[in-house]
Parts: C-alpha cells; sequence; structure tokens
C-alpha cells in the first residue's frame, strides 16, 4: 500500500508535468506573442492619439514610399499563394464488399487444402497452424474461381474478379459522390500482382467511357504500398493540373496468385490474402472543398531496396516444381521495423508537435554528447494524431507496429478488425480501417489520420490527412451491416 | 445416354457464420440408417422463364447460401463423441455443390432415362477415411440447354430421411421465390421421450423390435447383381382402378384400401410372381414416416422412419391375390401406433452399443417398401407456378431384393395420384413390364425407365 501510493503520486506528477512542458513549448508562439502585444497596447494606451499621430508624421513618409511598400506587400503574398501547393481533397472513397456466396469459413478453407493438396498433408497442417493464428475471422472472401475444387485461376477467372471488385466499387463511387464519368480527368489503378495487356486501367475507360483525353496510369508490382504510391502521383499530378480531379482505384487480384505448390514460405499470402478493393475520388477544385471528407496533408514515402536483404523479403519465385508463388523471407518484421524507423524519422518533424521535436533533439543531442547508453527518444505519435490505419498485413505487423509506436488497443483497432473481418486486402486495406473508424462514429472535424503501408521492395509509406468536416453515421459500406457486432476479441490461436 | 457435362464443383456456405463450438448429436434411429444414402432428384420443366445460360445457376446459389444459414446440421461435419458415437460438429465447412449441363430438354431427359441417368444427376462422394473432412450433403444443379433444370440431393441416411431431404428442398425453393423463409426453419432437436412411468416392459411384444433384432447385423451386404429403376406415373384414374380391384373380397362396399396401401398391395403381388413365388408372397419390409404419431412437427430434421416387416404381421399366409396384399399392407400401417415406437426406441438406446468397430444398422434383406406419401414435392416452387413435373427418390446401395417407392405426382393428375418408382434387378424387371396385371393397368400411360 505504501510502496503503491508514492509509485501513483510520482505518476501523476509526471503527467503534469508532462502536460505543462507540451503546452508551454506547443503554445510557444502565442504564450510569447501576448505579452508583447499587452505591452505594445499599454504603451499605445499611454501615449494617447496625438502623440502618435505626431510619431506617424516624423517618419516623413511620402505617398512613393507607401506605394512601393503596398506593392512589396501585394507582390510577396502573390508570390506565395503561387507558389503554395494546390490542397488535394479527399471527396469520398468507396470500398467493395464481396458477395456472401465468396464467403470461406476455416473449416471450408482447411477442406479444400485437404482436397487440393492430397498428398501433402506436411502443408496442409502447416496452413492451418497459419490460419489459427492469422487474426482473420469467418467472414472473409476468395474469389469464386479459388472456391473451385481443384481452383481454376486462369487468366479469364483473373479478368472476371477484376472486373467484378473493380466495376461494382467505381459504381459505389459514382453513386457516393454523383460524379459522372465523363467527368474523370485523371485514373490511376494499382493492382500488384496481375497485370494484362490491355491493362486494367484500360479495362474501366472501355467499361465506363471515359474521355479520350483522360491521364490513366496502371501501377503493377509495387505491392501492398501500391495504394499511397498511387496517391502520391495523384497528388503529384494534380499540381500540374488546375482544377482537375483524379479517381484512384485500389485491388489485389488474387486469382492469378493462387500458390498450389507446398513450399511453406509461399504458402503464407494463400493464408491471408483476400479480395478486396477501394476506388478514392480526389479533387484540387475549390468546389469541392465544402463536402470533402479529408484534406490530404502529406505522403511521405521510403525505400529501403538499396538493401539486398529488404529487396529480397518478399519475392516472386518459382519453386522447385515450377510453381510461382511468392516467398516471404523470417525476417520480414525486422525489416519492416527498420522501415519504419526511417519512414519516421522523415515524418516525424513534419506532424509530431514542438514539444516532441524538442524532446527527441535533445535526448539524441544527449546520446550523441554525454552518455551513448541514453534510450533514444521515442517521440509519442498520439500528440500528433488522433486515428491510425496501419495496413492489416497480418496479425504480426500490426503487434509489431503496436509495440513500435507505442500504441494502445483502441488506435490499433481499425487495424484488426479490418484483419478479422475482411482479410489482407493489400492496398485496399487502409481505406476499408478508414471506413471502419468513420462507421464507428469517431471521426471528427480536425482529427489527424495516419495510414501506413509496407510494400514488397521493401516499401514504407505514410499519408497524413486531416478531417474537413465531421462524418456522421450511419454510413453505408461495406462495414454497414456488421459494425455493431465489433470490436470482437480475437482469440491469440482459434481452435479449428 | 444422355449427355451430361460436369461445369464445376465447389462448397456452398451459408451466409451467416456459425458459433463455433455447437454440436447435434444423433439419435438411436439416425444411427441405424448408417450404410444408406439418399438421392432425390427434383425437375422442372421447360415452360417456366427463359434465362441465359448460368444465371439460373447463379441465382441459385446465392439463395442456396442462404438457405443453409438455417441449417447447421447440413453444413457441419461428422465426427466421434467421447463414447465413439456418431455427432455432427456445426463447423461451418458447408455442402459440396456440383454443376453440370445436359443436352436436350428436361422432357426428353424424361422420356429416355434410366436408372444411371437419373443418378448422375446427383453427385455423391462415398465417405472418406477421414470422414471430418467428408461432407455429408451434395447438391448437383444441372441445366439443361434445350429448357428446364433439375435440383439433385444426395446425403447420407445417418443425418436425414427422404422427408427431411424434401424439407430442405423446399426451404432452398422458398427463399429463392421469395427471398425470405416461409415455412417455420427445421428443428434439430432430439427424439421425444417417454415419461419412465409411462413406459412398457421393454421384452413386451412388439414386432418392431423383433424386426430390428432380426435385421440388425454388422456386415453390410453389397447387392452384387445389376439394378434398374422403373419409374410408374399412375393417374387418377388408373389409381381408382387399382383402388377398386385391391378391395377385399369379403367387404365389397366397405371404404377400400388407400391408395398407397392398392399399389403396394399391386406391385408386392406381382413382384412376388416374378421372383418365382408360387403361392403367398415375399416377405417385405415397410417403411413409413412416423413423424405424426410421435407429435413431431413436419419440419423435425433427422431419421423418423420405422421399418416393419411383413413376417411377424401376416395372419393368412397363402393369400396372394392383389386383395390380401392390400388387407395385410393396411393391418401393417394400422397396427403402427406410438407406444410400439417408443418402445423401439427405447429399445434401442438400452441396447445401444454402437461405434467404429461395430456399426449396427438395419440390413434390408427383404423387398422394401417406402410410404413418401407426405413429402408435398408440389410446394417445392422456385419460380413462380412453376411446380416440379416430377420428383425421384432413390435409396441407396439398392436392397438386395429390391425396393419400391410411392410418391405424390403433380396434382394435375389429381390427389390420388402417384409415382411408384420400383427398383430390381434387371432381369426382374423386365419379367414385371410383362406382368398382365401391370400391363392392364398401365396401357399407354407410363414412363419405361
Amino acid at each position: 500500500m505504501a510502496r503503491s501510493l508514492p509509485d501513483f503520486s510520482n505518476s501523476v506528477k509526471l503527467k503534469y508535468v508532462k502536460l505543462g512542458y507540451q503546452y508551454l513549448v506547443n503554445h510557444i508562439i502565442p504564450l510569447t506573442l501576448v505579452p508583447v502585444m499587452a505591452g505594445v497596447l499599454m504603451e499605445v494606451l499611454r501615449l494617447g492619439p496625438d502623440e502618435i499621430l505626431g510619431l506617424w508624421r516624423s517618419l516623413h513618409f511620402d505617398l512613393v514610399q507607401i506605394l512601393c511598400s503596398a506593392f512589396l506587400i501585394i507582390f510577396v503574398a502573390t508570390v506565395y499563394f503561387m507558389s503554395k501547393p494546390r490542397t488535394i481533397f479527399l471527396v469520398d472513397y468507396a470500398c467493395y464488399k464481396p458477395p456472401v456466396t465468396c464467403r470461406v469459413p476455416f473449416s471450408t478453407f482447411m477442406e479444400h487444402s485437404r482436397l487440393n493438396l492430397k498428398d501433402k498433408p506436411k502443408s496442409v497442417e502447416f496452413q492451418m497452424r497459419i490460419l489459427e493464428r492469422s487474426g482473420l475471422g469467418e467472414e472473409t472472401c476468395l474469389p469464386p474461381a479459388i472456391h473451385y475444387i481443384p481452383p481454376t485461376p486462369t487468366m479469364e477467372s483473373a479478368r472476371g474478379e477484376a472486373e467484378l471488385v473493380i466495376f461494382s466499387v467505381m459504381d459505389s463511387l459514382f453513386q457516393k459522390t454523383g460524379l459522372k464519368p465523363k467527368d474523370i480527368d485523371i485514373l490511376i489503378v494499382n493492382c500488384s500482382l496481375f497485370s494484362p495487356t490491355p491493362s486494367l486501367s484500360a479495362m474501366v475507360i472501355n467499361k465506363y467511357k471515359l474521355r479520350s483525353n483522360i491521364k490513366s496510369f496502371n501501377l503493377s508490382g509495387m505491392g501492398c504500398s501500391a495504394g499511397l504510391i498511387s496517391l502520391d502521383l495523384a497528388r503529384d499530378i494534380l499540381q500540374v493540373h488546375p482544377n482537375s480531379n483524379a479517381v484512384i482505384v485500389s485491388t489485389e487480384i488474387i486469382t492469378p496468385n493462387y500458390y498450389q505448390g507446398n513450399e511453406r514460405a509461399m504458402l503464407l499470402p494463400n493464408c491471408l490474402f483476400r479480395m478486396g478493393g477501394a476506388a478514392i475520388l480526389l479533387s484540387n477544385r475549390r468546389s469541392d472543398r465544402r463536402r470533402a471528407k479529408y484534406r490530404l496533408v502529406h505522403v511521405v514515402r521510403t525505400h529501403k531496396g538499396a538493401d539486398d536483404k529488404a529487396y529480397r523479403c518478399v519475392y516472386e519465385e518459382e519453386d522447385k516444381e515450377g510453381k510461382a508463388g511468392i516467398s516471404l523471407s523470417k525476417d520480414l518484421m525486422a525489416i519492416a521495423g527498420e522501415a519504419l524507423k526511417s519512414n519516421i524519422t522523415t515524418i516525424g518533424p513534419l506532424v509530431l508537435p514542438a514539444s516532441e521535436q524538442l524532446l527527441f533533439l535533445l535526448t539524441l543531442i544527449g546520446r550523441k554528447i554525454f552518455n551513448p547508453k541514453w534510450k533514444p527518444y521515442i517521440p509519442d505519435f498520439k500528440q500528433a494524431f488522433e486515428h491510425f490505419c496501419i495496413h492489416a498485413g497480418g496479425r504480426a505487423v500490426i503487434d509489431e507496429l503496436q509495440k513500435n509506436l507505442q500504441l494502445s488497443a483502441e488506435h490499433v483497432e481499425a487495424s484488426r478488425m479490418t484483419l478479422h473481418r475482411f482479410g489482407n486486402t493489400s492496398s485496399s486495406s487502409l481505406w476499408y480501417e478508414l471506413g471502419y473508424i468513420e462507421a464507428k462514429g469517431r471521426m471528427r472535424k480536425g482529427n489527424r489520420v495516419w495510414q501506413i503501408a509496407f510494400g514488397s521492395g521493401f516499401k514504407c509509406n505514410s499519408a497524413v490527412w486531416k478531417c474537413n468536416r465531421t462524418i456522421k453515421t450511419p454510413i453505408d459500406g461495406p462495414w454497414a451491416d456488421c459494425i455493431d457486432r465489433y470490436p470482437v476479441h480475437i482469440p491469440e490461436v482459434v481452435k479449428l | 445416354m444422355a449427355e451430361i457435362r460436369y461445369t464445376c464443383k465447389r462448397t456452398a456456405v451459408s451466409t451467416k457464420p456459425v458459433q463455433p463450438g455447437k454440436r447435434l448429436p444423433l439419435s438411436v434411429l439416425d444411427r441405424l440408417m448408417e450404410p444408406k444414402h439418399l438421392r432425390v432428384v427434383y425437375y422442372y420443366g421447360s415452360d417456366g422463364p427463359a434465362r441465359e445460360a448460368g444465371e439460373r445457376t447463379r441465382t441459385l446459389r446465392e439463395t442456396l447460401a442462404r438457405t443453409l444459414t438455417s441449417f447447421p446440421k447440413a453444413t457441419g461435419r461428422l465426427q466421434r463423441d467421447s463414447e465413439g458415437r456418431w455427432e455432427i460438429d456445426c463447423n461451418d465447412a458447408g455442402v459440396r455443390v456440383m454443376e453440370a449441363r445436359a443436352r436436350g430438354s428436361v422432357e426428353d431427359w424424361l422420356r429416355n432415362a434410366g436408372r444411371e441417368d437419373e443418378l448422375r444427376l446427383v453427385h455423391w462422394e462415398e465417405m472418406l477415411d477421414t470422414p471430418y473432412f467428408w461432407s455429408t450433403f451434395y447438391v448437383q444443379m444441372t441445366e439443361f440447354e434445350g429448357g428446364g433444370f433439375a435440383i439433385g440431393l444426395s446425403c447420407i441416411h445417418l443425418l436425414a430421411d427422404p422427408t427431411c431431404a424434401t424439407l430442405f428442398i423446399k426451404a432452398w425453393a422458398d427463399m429463392t421465390l421469395n427471398a425470405r423463409p416461409t415455412a417455420p426453419p427445421p428443428s434439430f432437436r432430439a427424439l421425444p421421450k417417454r415419461r419412465p412411468s409411462h413406459r412398457n416392459d421393454p421384452d413386451r411384444h412388439n414386432s418392431l423390435i423383433n424386426h430390428c433384432k432380426s435385421s440388425i447385423n454388422t456386415s453390410s451386404l453389397t447387392p452384387s447383381a445389376k439394378f434398374g429403376t422403373l419409374s410408374l406415373a399412375f393417374t387418377e384414374p388408373i389409381v381408382r382402378s387399382c383402388i377398386a380391384m385391391a378391395q377385399p373380397v369379403d367387404a365389397p362396399d366397405g371404404p377400400g384400401p388407400s391408395p398407397f396401401e392398392a399399389l403396394a398391395g399391386l406391385f408386392w403381388a406381382c413382384i412376388s410372381k416374378v421372383k418365382g413365388e408360387r403361392e403367398g408372397l415375399v416377405s417385405m419390409c415397410l417403411g413409413l414416416d412416423v413423424r405424426k404419431l410421435l407429435g413431431l412437427e413436419r419440419e423435425f430434421f433427422g431419421n423418423c422412419m420405422v421399418y416393419n416387416n411383413s413376417l411377424h404381421a401376416r395372419d393368412n399366409e397363402e393369400d396372394n391375390s392383389l386383395p390380401g396384399a392390400a388387407k395385410a399392407i393396411g393391418e401393417m400401417m394400422a397396427k403402427l401406433d406410438k407406444n410400439g415406437v417408443m418402445d423401439l426406441i427405447e429399445w434401442l438406446e438400452i441396447n445401444d452399443d454402437t461405434g467404429p468397430k461395430n456399426t449396427r444398422s438395419l440390413n434390408f434383406s427383404e423387398l422394401l417398401f417406402l410410404n413418401l406419401e407426405g413429402i408435398e414435392p408440389d410446394t417445392a416452387r422456385f419460380e413462380d407456378t412453376h411446380a416440379p413435373i416430377r420428383v425421384s427418390c432413390f435409396f441407396e446401395p439398392p436392397c438386395k431384393e429390391g425396393q419400391v417407392v410411392i410418391l405424390p405426382s403433380t396434382p394435375k393428375d389429381g390427389p390420388m395420384s402417384r409415382v411408384v418408382m420400383v427398383t430390381l434387378p434387371e432381369d426382374e424387371l423386365v419379367k414385371l413390364m410383362e406382368h398382365d396385371l401391370v400391363m392392364s393397368l398401365m396401357g399407354l400411360n407410363k414412363n419405361r425407365a
């Protein structure tokens, strides 16, 4: 009893000290400005109007000087406003909800595994163990071609899946935003593993009869972080083209990549990747300012490809039997941690409040000069953001990031629940997570969101959004029918 | 042989996940039926609305998924409980679905299809060594290029009797037609139990128990002869004339036998002759649904048929005429009472020592007659005003001596009309077709199988 009391009072004292420090440093400018202005005001009041007028006349301003100063001010202001980057708004986005007939419960997945890999019981056992610990739920969906016994991953069925996902998510976006197909100026489609000719963006243009002068891009091979790469690309193009909008379609077509061999490192994606997709409408038009949901603040991209280990950690190759699959190396988590550190180093100064940056700087100086044994200060990102969307790559990724960034369970709830309900939908998972936060009614005006995605290469990309208007529930979307059941407790190991 | 092309095979799962950990035990009546499986085919004619190839199958798959939410017993898997008896683990694994396309129209098919052809419309797989990964229900949807479609459902008899199979199809049809179930959901409860004070002395003479005792053995007999199935449609006038013929000689103005008694009597007498019985009738076994008798609702999902054989029921061994046979059947059906069935159930529970090494199941060594008059196939409509034009029910593997299944026919043939499916070794079937009694009744109105 006696021992706990001092701890408690210590921690309370520490908390107040911390709060006081943060308030002081973050509001330093108002805190210094207010006394100065108060002083000036007192002086002015003391001097009286006649004396002020006398002071003014003694400066001997004539017309030329006044006009020049005015022009200078106007000129500087114009240059400032012209060179300011255009604000990019996220008007709205739509996520794909797969049909219920595509649902894959654990028992069905295991049964199919057993039927398709009849003579490889060890591989089946391995898949079962992965699935038990994966953090996925019983409502994730696989595309129709994978449901067949045996699966038929032909190009035709891959195109079928692409059409199913992309067209329904585009229709959903059109309906939500009132956008007309002919008004789309920029189209970016990213799908890492399936890249037919003509491209998926051409497929979209053909289906919706988009304009002939549309700027279309198709990004493939860029992994699960391709969604944020497309975002970066869209942002850059929207800087060049005024008064335009951009549609980004992020998806992953699973059909052609269902691994049919029995190499363990390559069986992992089979257990985790699921069907999903998202379409996002971005705009730099002033007229969309009012109805837009979010404003894009920063996009930070970090690439660790120069390091050989990072380059090879997610590698698509053929196994001994010639079957192609994606091999995940054992040090994936360590590399992800490194990539994240790199990304944080860049994004930290952009988003962290002055208090955190000062602390970090002081600790850094201290470590360099005084004592290298000091623990590096991990900035508290909870000060900078209200919501976190961590790519639902797997349970391990979310656990690792929660530990590294010292986040609470509520901060990572969106990621965990998205993994449970939809599985790893690759580049679109960030949008499902954002949809979860909105559906729970937690998104208020001014809230800042940090989206973190990892991808093969090895890349770590971040996007920072600021909420433009409070988003009211209920919203329609993939979470509409099940949001009340969440959050669920996900056991460490599900008994199969 | 008509051509069928199998398009694909997959698994249909329910739309809502099943709560994990649910287990459904199987009753003693269920466990008696272990080696058998059922195959039911519903045929829908080409007069329904025209659809694109594959479109109907797509819709049906979706509605099947929604129907399965009410049937966790069908989507679960078999496993042994702590005492080595079968139970169902409701693990949400789903049912296997086969899709197929056939040439011609449904009507053409029905005219020419034999037993083997009909069985190809219902997919079935024997139990795997690891039953936990083996689907107990199989659904096949066959689209006929010339018009019409067929729905085939097969299931292991351990889980369902023919009434259950038709219940499932009706629920599915309701879901397709109305986008929601119209009938009450299936109930998976246990068989009713009597209060201890009402229980009878278990050794009391009971023909059901005696039949069970003599019939249960541990070896399964696979018939070696090649079987054929004949489906005969009896319209109302023909049934009436059959009833007239089956009127007992000593009570010509009495109420007369029911359509089942008359038809069953007819076939019992004819098949006995065909099998070479000069006087008297071959021994036969009668299967009857006892849901009503036990006070169970129609939606009771589980085995609820009892089997009684003629050896213990018949008084007059000499009478091999149609009226005699019909009378004997009538007597067997009348003797069946709730107490008798409850005695049987209790006897089975007391003597229940089934396990993996010791499967006790009924050995149908007599000619089997199944009374499926209560199944109401007409109510299973997938599309408006489009009732099935035919329903076939196969009880597999066929009984050694053969079997006769009597089902209701389409109502437009009259409420008394019936379809009789006779499965016999092929040579006996040929002789049956040439039997004068059968030929005189049938005239032109028959479907050769």
